[in-house]
């Protein structure tokens, strides 16, 4: 306190340098104190944060598993409810299941076209659409167009409760002939599986045996907005949710059938984790429709013989992959 | 008054002009010179324009169909605008039967009679109906399934399909149906809006569907436009674009509050009954389904929409917000 009263008291006549000098060494002084109390007081601060701080780990953990769910979304979705931002969150993990978990192998992604619409028609399994979402990811994330193709979902799980929020924002459309050829005149990728539920529901004793294919529509789809036709085969996916039997209980509950796989309904909600087999996905040559146009998108007898040819390389694929593969793990 | 080839109509009329919809587009259509207006309705509204002619009919009277004839006869009327409907439903389930259908039923005969050249039909996109089986854009030539429950939807799911046979034996009438989905903006107010500005929004637990909103001033310019010049055929009146409930609600700030869609209704049973005259029920699925309409072909004939469903959406939340600290 003296030091600051003696400079401006001696202001005045201040007529020595000596005087001055000392002022000056005074505010170095006072200058230096204050630099050490602060470093000290600093230093003794970090000490303590070296001690485990409970409350930011809850604080940064209870926004981690914000950031998990949907609670920071963006407010803009595309026309069919395609969320960026929760699909930016999503891919880490999508690319684990892809790379690590099942170990996608991949092949015959040169037969794409560089630009939408085309139409890819796969085998379904499982009754989660996991086969269409590591289907999109893996269009997405490895052909040069890096266009998100929309799977087309069958309706029952499409509006199942707590499950339809979260495939919409992942790019999963309702399966019907208006949205198809919507995301194909607009230019997109589209995942179809026109086994639907019966393809969703087989049997593990069935397994890579094609159910039949709707009514033809994925054929009239392609005839009338001129899209491209590829086969695509996927196997693995059975084995991730092998259904052993379809438990149909005596009373109603709201489902048609439980399905019984080796951990559901043993395990509680755990048991709808898929198993961890290995995957091998090969994506065919467009089907030829040359001479056809969409005139022919009416004809039943075309329809139903494009329909079998179809599927038929559908399951020539199909029964590639499963030679590829070593076992059901590796 | 001429824009392109045709000349626009002399006189216009405009039913329910007591509503929201009639009101603004009487005043509206007053504005615009050559146009004389004649406005409808079962009572005298408090603030009436003064360049429009006031008219009382009742709809719901037996003879409302003769009585409509001679005024717009005598009036020369030209185009007829049909308004009259409940902006809510209420709970006297019959007098809205016979006010929106057999009412509508009066003013289609009506016009046949007096050789109206033109005659626009207010109607909502909720006639499609919520279902979980509805492709993501239902387009006008979608059947119209309705909602068993509600009866309001139920009765229009009849005008239009009453108006649609009528329409084919007349063909000398222009009929234009402009079906609008979910009116938000400064000024409108439903119980649909009303749920919505609550500070607590229940919502069904599990589910989210996409929204589509239209804003109250492109429903005006539709209707005016369709009014004014020849479009005829049915259009979906809605905003661009579509949003999630639950993004719709968090950029308005409401709090959202999930409960399973059992309790919902059990809950929202006894107000939604002596209100609506509905079980609740009918309103939530129009919350867990979709029924977003395609508005593609009413966007090439009245041009594209000035507010998107998130534009719409936000004015409507930013106007009720000057209104709070006025």
């Amino acid at each position: 306190m003296d030091e600051r009263d003696r400079p401006s008291g001696q202001q005045g006549d201040a007529d020595t340098d000596a005087e001055l000098q000392a002022v000056r060494e005074a505010l170095a002084e006072l200058r230096r104190e204050l630099r050490t109390r602060f470093l000290r007081t600093s230093e003794s601060d970090t000490d303590s944060d070296r001690r485990i701080d409970w409350n930011e780990v809850l604080i940064s953990l209870r926004r981690r598993a914000a950031t998990l769910g949907m609670s920071e979304r963006s407010g803009e979705v595309d026309e069919f409810g395609m969320d960026e931002v929760v699909l930016r969150r999503a891919r880490p993990l999508l690319e684990l299941l892809y790379e690590r978990y099942w170990r996608v192998d991949l092949a015959g992604l040169a037969n794409l076209p560089e630009q939408g619409p085309c139409l890819l028609v796969a085998n379904h399994s499982g009754l989660l659409p996991w086969d269409g979402l590591m289907l999109a990811h893996a269009i997405e994330r490895r052909h040069p167009s890096g266009l998100r193709p929309r799977f087309l979902v069958a309706d029952w799980l499409m509006t199942l409760p707590f499950v339809q929020p979260y495939l919409a924002r992942l790019g999963g459309v309702r399966a019907c002939r208006e949205n198809a050829e919507r995301l194909l005149e607009s230019g997109h990728f589209v995942v179809a599986f026109p086994e639907g539920v019966k393809g969703a529901a087989k049997v593990f004793r069935e397994r890579y045996r094609l159910k039949r294919f709707g009514r033809g529509g994925v054929i009239r789809v392609a005839l009338e907005t001129g899209a491209p036709l590829l086969p695509v085969g996927i196997v693995g996916a059975e084995e991730a949710h092998p259904i052993l039997f379809k438990w149909r209980p005596p009373v109603g509950i709201g489902v048609p059938f439980v399905p019984v796989t080796p951990t559901f309904p043993w395990l509680g909600p755990l048991g709808a984790l898929p198993l961890p087999s290995k995957w091998v996905v090969r994506i065919g040559a467009p089907l030829r429709l040359d001479p056809l146009g969409p005139g022919d998108a009416h004809d039943e007898l075309v329809l139903s013989r494009l329909t079998e040819e179809l599927r038929g390389e559908i399951q020539a694929l199909v029964d590639a992959g499963l030679r590829a593969r070593e076992s059901v793990w590796a | 008054m001429e824009q392109g080839g045709g000349r626009g109509p002399g006189v216009v009329a405009v039913t329910g002009i007591s509503g929201w919809l009639g009101s603004r587009l009487l005043s509206r259509l007053s504005r615009g010179d050559g146009v004389r207006v004649i406005g409808l309705d079962e009572r005298r509204p408090m603030r009436l324009d003064e360049r429009a002619r006031y008219h009382r009919i009742d709809l719901t009277e037996p003879t409302s169909d003769g009585a409509l004839a001679r005024i717009l006869e005598k009036e020369r009327v030209e185009v007829l605008v049909h308004a009259a409907f409940r902006d809510d439903p209420t709970s006297d389930l019959e007098l809205d039967h016979e006010l929106e259908t057999i009412g509508s039923l009066h003013v289609m005969h009506a016009c046949a009679a007096a050789k109206v050249k033109r005659l626009v039909v207010a109607s909502s996109t909720m006639l499609y109906g919520p279902r979980p089986d509805n492709p993501n854009f239902l387009d006008e030539t979608h059947p119209l399934r309705g909602h068993p429950d509600a009866h309001a939807v139920r009765d229009r799911v009849e005008m239009e399909s009453l108006l649609s046979e009528w329409a084919q034996r007349h063909p000398d009438v222009e009929v234009t149906v402009l079906r609008t989905c979910w009116i938000f903006g400064p000024e409108f107010w439903n119980r649909v809006v009303a749920y919505f500005a609550l500070p607590v929004v229940a919502l069904p637990l599990g589910y989210d569907p996409l929204l589509q909103l239209v804003h109250e001033e492109d429903v005006l310019r539709a209707f005016e436009q369709a009014a004014l010049r020849p479009h005829p055929g049915v259009f979906n009146v809605v905003g661009t674009g579509v949003l999630p409930v639950s993004t719709l609600l968090r950029l308005g700030g409401r709090r959202v509050l999930r409960l399973p869609v059992s309790l919902l209704s059990r809950l929202a049973h006894f107000p939604s009954q002596t209100q609506t005259g509905d079980p609740p029920a009918a309103f939530y699925d129009y919350l867990r389904y979709l029924w977003v309409a395609d508005g593609r072909k009413a966007w090439n004939a009245f041009g594209e929409p000035h507010y998107s469903t998130k534009e719409a959406w936000i004015s409507f939340v930013s106007s009720r917000r000057m209104r709070r600290y006025r």
